[in-house]
């Protein structure tokens, strides 16, 4: 069932944001290494991503990646809350780049369509042993900690792939004839000849290139060979380049457990620590291999090939044989259930925003530069017929259209994907919270910049998460009420005046005003101010500030304070903002705000004097031209028109800019009836030109912030003209 | 109060002491070739509201928008008229790309580091000093360096940030 919700688009995204993650997350361990110091900063950085990571894994049931993540998360969870004097930072660094290699070569895995299936059970315990020592560090008293004396973490980590049901692992075995020269070479080729031909494999000795001296250990021990395959016993042979002076292959099949046993001890127990099969060791294995019992039809060079039986298994002595019962008392490696979508790595590229922005300023510059080609007057002033140049023009002006409807639409994603996502959020954790949840999607189609997308996701994750986790109330309070058993979250998109809502609303219990407040007080947030003074709104946008959870109990999905100040950020990075509002016992609704910054949106283009501004269409309800007698004018001057028996205050956006040009008369110019949050108002403009899509740019940084606009655009004449935000101007009216 | 050595950070050396001049108000001014980044005839502009006086507006350069400055207006004179002649010195100062409106452009030359004189030091009604870094004499004439970065920073936020 869990396997339906990961569809190819999600692996991809995953796959994607994880890789930029990691990238991020290596960069800040260079900058940390460099400084020399852990900052603040990078300290949130580090634990938001290995939270992020953590998240999507999981949703993507990739638990390695989950449980490593998981772990460093704790690491970073415990230097962020206690800040710890004296850490070391360049272990901590180590552990990060540890994390990061292994989740990139899982990543490389699922990459290629094979199964993320390496263990990240020893670098949890290096995370672990690490944080212990931390903690210890700081319980005995901030004694400095010498960098040398520091544990050495596993340096090295074997990812081994391929440990799934369906996937055969076998032990070959070649002998040498004693008399061979250059047995470490000869080895070599058939090693090398099988690596291409299997999903995975290791050999030991290990560096039989390097190291001429492995060929005396070849011709005493032979040459070992792990490998994992799909493929049968028959294959993998046949997949060997045997050589000369082979003087006997064996093959055996072996447990997932004791390849990957092998492959994490095998290369520190060097070469003379193996034994020769024959030698018995407990069948310790949860799934003890079939029976191989066929004789391999292909011939050796000399000499048969056996096939051992399963029993008889490989098995290094001393510590390897610990690490075995150690790691098979552990689960194996989560099985592949169903093949997983390949997902092709140049689904995706990242351009620079600068760059799209240039090729849409270009795309605008030559749709203004064909109208003056076709419309110039040297062809269109003497009155001449010109049929050819006609067709031609208006061949042109498809061009044109197209592609500049191509550059716009490489931008504008909808939001289904993203939105889809959630539902596999809501499935996963609302099971394993034990919550009944219902998720409603409305107005996923709901289009909006790619580069608003990649920021929106995670945040998004952070709030149905966080209603699911904190809104929605468990089964046994719920009954106590008068609410449907089944919790409901609704996730909405709309386009609202030129900007992008993204609602996250559930009918939970509602955010607990005491309880946030103490908390406030508790890390002292509120400050000065007086307690009573707050408003609701205020104090819940305490639960925005890093470090800030309400909820006594860490869960693997939120309760951090992780959440909150991160998804202020992000969305705060795109210009955006997010209200919050919530009614005790009805639930909260999060509502994100993303501005037009970015988005294309249909516009009114008005005229005032010489100036033109647009007004967002979707703000607009009507037009109207009145006669004098429809005016108000209050004593003190404020003016408002009456409407089929409705009152509406009046803007003239001549005094509200103090603009120079512009009609006085009301019955010479037009009326745009606008509304806002339920705020209507009238607002005078000389004359109305058109209907435009426009493209939102911002003003230039040089001119200061202006009330009641919020960018500009070019028209299709090359003119400038500014977009006006109804609700900032509507809000000075109040 | 000299300042030249900021403008001359990122130079090529073909471009140092190279000038770009221009006329506004009668006088002539110089500005460092380094920050200007082309000159475009007067297109349409679109006025701002709300905005300080000589802030006349935006235009479209190339789908690109940017504000434009009147440099008469920003010493404090009256603005002309705008004909054929007026130009716009399109400059990147501090990555901030403003264009100049500056009656007429004469022409780019090299000025040596010693032909420079630093201005009077006695402060003048005219507004003009605090953007002049520099005063160039040649055979008859006078040319006036302008430092970009005071032409485009705001002086009145300045004027606060001096009292505080």
């Amino acid at each position: 069932m869990a396997e339906a919700y990961i569809t190819e688009s999600m692996l991809d995204m995953f796959l994607y944001e994880s890789g930029q993650n990691l990238e991020q997350l290596e960069n800040l361990g260079i900058e940390c290494d460099k400084s020399g110091e852990l900052s603040e900063a990078s300290v949130n950085e580090i634990f938001r991503i290995m939270h992020t990571l953590k998240g999507s894994s999981g949703i993507m049931m990739y638990n390695d990646i989950t449980t490593c993540a998981h772990s460093l998360e704790d690491v970073f969870y415990y230097i962020r809350e206690s800040k710890p004097k004296n850490i070391p930072v360049s272990d901590v660094v180590a552990l990060v780049f540890d994390s990061c290699e292994f989740i990139n070569g899982e990543l490389d895995k699922i990459r290629d369509g094979g199964q993320p299936d390496g263990s990240s059970e020893a670098l949890v315990k290096a995370n672990k042993e690490f944080l212990e020592r931390l903690k210890k560090n700081i319980t005995d008293g901030g004694e400095k900690l010498p960098a040398d004396t520091r544990k050495k973490a596993p340096e090295k980590f074997y990812i081994a792939p391929a440990v799934s049901s369906d996937t055969n692992h076998y032990h070959i075995t070649i002998k040498y004839r004693s008399d061979t020269e250059m047995a470490n070479v000869r080895a070599y080729t058939a090693a090398f000849s099988l690596k291409n031909a299997v999903a995975d494999m290791y050999y030991i000795p290990e560096d039989i290139i390097a190291d001429e001296n492995t060929a005396e250990a070849i011709l005493a021990d032979g040459f070992h060979i792990y490998v994992s395959d799909k493929g049968s016993e028959e294959d993998v042979m046949r997949s060997i380049n045997q050589g000369s002076g082979i003087s006997n292959i064996e093959i055996e099949r072996i447990s997932a457990e004791e390849y990957l046993n092998g492959k994490q001890a095998g290369p520190g127990a060097g070469s003379g620590d193996i034994l020769l099969p024959g030698e018995q060791e407990e069948p310790a294995a949860k799934k003890p291999a079939k029976k191989a019992s066929k004789r391999s039809s292909k011939k050796a060079a000399e000499g048969d090939v056996i096939l051992a039986p399963a029993e008889e298994k490989p098995v290094s002595v001393g510590e390897m044989a610990k690490k075995a019962e150690e790691q098979t008392a552990k689960p194996a490696a989560p099985a592949s259930k169903a093949p997983m979508p390949t997902a092709s790595k140049q689904t995706f590229i990242s351009v620079n925003v600068s760059k799209m922005d240039e090729i849409m300023d270009l795309v605008g510059e030559l749709v203004i530069a064909e109208s003056v080609v076709v419309n110039n007057p040297d062809i269109t002033g003497i009155g001449l017929e010109l049929p050819n140049f006609q067709k031609a023009s208006a061949q042109l002006r498809k061009i044109i259209g197209d592609l500049q409807d191509v550059v716009m639409g490489m931008r504008m994603l909808p939001l289904a994907p993203t939105f889809q996502k959630m539902n596999r959020i809501v499935f996963d954790v609302s099971i394993k919270l034990g919550k009944d949840i219902d998720l409603e999607i409305i107005g996923e189609n709901t289009e909006v910049d790619k580069n608003i997308i990649e920021h929106i996701s995670d945040p998004l994750m952070h709030l149905v998460r966080n209603s699911i986790d904190h809104g929605i109330e468990t089964r046994e309070e719920r009954a106590k009420t008068t609410k449907s058993p089944r919790g409901k979250i609704t996730l909405e998109a709309r386009n609202e005046g030129g900007k992008v809502w993204i609602i996250v609303k559930d009918d939970g219990g509602g955010l607990n005003r005491d309880k946030i407040l103490a908390k406030a007080r508790a890390n002292g947030l509120i400050g000065n101010r007086n307690e009573k003074e707050l408003t609701d709104k205020e104090i819940y946008n305490f639960i925005t500030l890093p470090g800030f959870s309400t909820k006594e109990q860490v869960t693997e999905y939120s309760g951090r304070g992780v959440g909150m100040d991160v998804v202020v950020q992000s969305i705060q990075d795109v210009g955006g903002s997010l209200e919050i509002d919530s009614t005790p016992g009805f639930g909260s609704t999060m509502t994100i705000k993303i501005p037009l910054t970015l988005a294309i949106m249909k516009g009114i283009v008005a005229k005032i004097g010489s100036a033109s501004y647009v007004m967002p269409t979707g703000e607009i309800n009507e037009f109207v031209t009145i006669e004098k007698k429809d005016l108000l004018v209050e004593p003190e001057g404020r003016e408002s028109i009456i409407i089929r028996g409705e009152c509406y205050p009046v803007i003239r956006l001549k005094e509200f800019y103090h603009l120079k040009e512009g009609y006085d008369d009301v019955e010479l110019g037009t009326f745009i009836v606008v509304e806002y949050e339920g705020i209507k108002a009238a607002v005078f403009v000389d004359d109305l030109v058109s209907e435009q899509e426009i493209v939102v740019k911002p003003i230039p940084p040089y001119i200061k912030k202006i009330k009641g606009i919020s960018g500009c655009t070019q028209l299709g004449d090359g003119s400038i003209s500014l977009i006006l935000d109804v609700g900032s101007i509507l809000k000075g009216l109040e | 109060m000299v300042e030249e050595n900021n403008i001359w950070t990122e130079d090529e050396d073909t471009q140092r002491d190279k000038y770009m001049t221009f006329t506004a108000c009668g006088e002539n001014y110089g500005i460092s070739i380094s920050c200007v980044n082309e000159i475009v005839g007067l297109s349409k502009i679109a006025e701002v509201p709300e905005t300080a006086s000589y802030v006349r507006g935006l235009i479209n350069l190339r789908g690109k928008i940017i504000p434009v400055i009147d440099v008469r207006m920003r010493f404090g004179k009256e603005p002309l008229e705008y004909n054929d002649r007026t130009c716009v010195i399109v400059i990147t100062v501090n990555k901030t790309v403003v264009g100049l409106i500056v009656d007429k452009i004469a022409e780019v030359c090299t000025v040596e580091q010693d032909q420079i004189v630093p201005p009077p030091t006695v402060v003048n009604n005219s507004g003009q000093t605090r953007f002049i870094y520099g005063i160039v004499r040649s055979e008859d004439e006078v040319t006036m360096l302008i430092d970009p970065a005071r032409l485009i920073s705001d002086e009145d936020q300045e004027a606060l940030r001096n009292l505080a």
